[in-house]
């Protein structure tokens, strides 16, 4: 049976991680959920939108997503990308148990003539495809393991921090040692390294902005995979693959290293796992760093 | 809300303490910090802070508001949340890192204004309100032109085999940004968003 649920795809959707978008929208529609996109959903300001827009600005903008995701029905509002879902998450919380705050809100959004109760409920798609679908049903769904594909699973920062391991946001796994990915890893049959980097920071949007801060950061992470004998590095998040990926020239420059290591979604391995097209699914063709390993281990 | 802003002018602020409490996302909690130090500790990126978030809490409660408005703590930040699960006193580090950030911002420090963040905030919220969307090459472009002409181009080139792998890619698009269909309802509802911020802060 079909689960519909409200689809917030957020901003890289339709640019630095459209890939994860594809290869999101085709797994899960293998495991039996349809993502329907909240109409005309707007940015979620990430993690600087607050510099400029203040508080105010940053319920607002979270207010008009979650006014129309409620309107379109359903209890659900279902996220890929960590800030988009941090952020939704975050303020939906504020909302609901806060009535001074859903006043004021609800004060912004009446200038559009939209309201909001704080109703929904804020999902990770990662602690959807954990708490409502199960691992197993991953497994199962498989039709060309990976089989010997060696992955580090990096989780990163905000897929599980600060919600992960509260109530709301599904007790899905731990802050240090989630074991989430390596078990997506392992269903779609491929190893999961022990791998030391997971829920090392990238630098998230300081890198985009000042990698000069950032790029040892990254580099930790890249020895930590190659260490563990990793071919593919597996991210759920957007700004995470990006970084990853497109520093490793750089990162070779300053430290006389020669990463290429290839940095995909969960969602991507899981697409060529199910069977799915490799290109048009999963998205493979579109990394800076080639992924082809992926492809040629499915059988 | 309390409407009462820190004054700029003083170094030492003993009202500052008290005002960030009250007023700061997360401020309540800040009053429970015992200067454990497994803030900082978890910091991926403490060792390129001037002070780190424990110090930076016993100078606002030093009532040091300017050397905390100006500190690079704020900005260096880089919203991984360690310190905000670690706390062994629940208090949100980096929301109130954050906070602090527009705070300095708003009052107008050199120090976070001219800010390598500052800019890229400023230039993120304008996509963000304009289309509704993150355009990525809009804001990324707008940021380093921010440092002026030269510096931008210096910044754009250095960037260029990124940017052309990305289109190679199909993961940044030629032609017009992604947007909103109701780009007027959102800056309809932005603007009161912004009365309402503004009427808060007095």
């Amino acid at each position: 049976m079909t689960k519909t649920m409200s689809y917030y795809p957020g901003c890289s959707s339709q640019a630095s991680a459209v890939h994860l978008d594809t290869s999101l929208r085709a797994a899960m529609g293998k495991l039996g959920v349809e993502l329907k996109d909240i109409e005309d959903w707007n940015c979620c300001g990430a993690s600087v939108g607050h510099i400029e827009g203040g508080h105010m600005g940053m319920f607002a903008l979270n207010g008009r997503n979650l006014a129309a995701a409620q309107a379109q029905g359903g209890e659900n509002l279902v996220t890929p990308c960590a800030a988009c879902y941090l952020n939704t998450h975050y303020h939906n919380e504020k909302i609901r148990e806060d009535a001074r705050i859903k006043a004021d809100v609800n004060e912004c959004l009446a200038e559009i003539g939209k309201s909001y109760d704080g109703g929904l409920h804020v999902r990770h798609a990662c602690e959807v495809i954990v708490n409502d679908i199960g691992v197993d049903k991953v497994k199962e769904a498989v039709t060309k393991p990976l089989t010997g594909l060696k992955v580090a699973g990096w989780v990163g920062c905000q897929t599980v921090r600060p919600f992960a391991k509260t109530e709301r946001g599904g007790m899905y796994d731990t802050y240090d040692d989630p074991q989430f990915l390596d078990d997506f890893i392992t269903a779609c049959g491929a190893t999961a390294v022990e791998f030391k980097g997971k829920t090392k920071c990238c630098g998230g949007s300081v890198s985009v902005m000042s990698p000069d801060k950032t790029l040892h950061l990254m580099k930790d992470i890249l020895d930590e995979a190659k260490a563990a004998g990793a071919e593919v590095i597996t991210t759920p998040c957007p700004l995470c693959q990006t970084n990853l990926e497109m520093y490793q020239p750089e990162i070779n420059k300053k430290f006389g290293t020669d990463f290429n290591i290839p940095v995909v979604f969960y969602s991507q391995l899981m697409a060529v796992a199910f069977g799915l097209d490799a290109q048009k699914d999963a998205g493979l063709h579109q990394h800076l760093i080639p992924a082809e390993q992926v492809v040629t281990r499915a059988k | 809300m309390n409407a009462m802003s820190p004054t700029p002018s003083k170094k030492y602020d003993l009202d500052f303490a008290r005002w960030v409490y009250d007023n700061v996302d997360g401020g309540d909690r800040m009053a429970l910090c015992m200067q454990c130090g497994t803030c900082s500790g978890s910091c991926p990126i403490g060792t390129q802070m001037d002070h780190g978030p424990r110090k930076l809490f016993m100078m606002i409660r030093a009532g040091m508001k300017e050397a905390v408005l100006t500190s690079n703590t704020i900005w260096n930040c880089v919203s991984c949340y360690n310190c905000v699960v670690r706390c062994p006193r629940q208090v949100p580090v980096t929301y109130i890192l954050h906070d602090l950030a527009t705070v300095a911002v708003r009052e107008g420090y050199a120090q976070a204004t001219e800010s390598d963040n500052a800019r890229f905030g400023k230039a993120f919220w304008w996509s963000a309100a304009k289309y509704g969307r993150t355009d990525e090459r809009l804001v990324t472009a707008k940021y380093y032109f921010s440092f002026g002409f030269g510096e931008g181009y210096k910044k754009g080139m250095a960037n260029l085999p990124i940017a052309l792998g990305m289109i190679k890619t199909k993961r940044m698009h030629l032609g017009m940004p992604h947007k909103c269909k109701n780009t007027g309802e959102l800056s309809k509802l932005l603007k009161k968003a912004a009365e309402m911020e503004a009427k808060k802060h007095g």
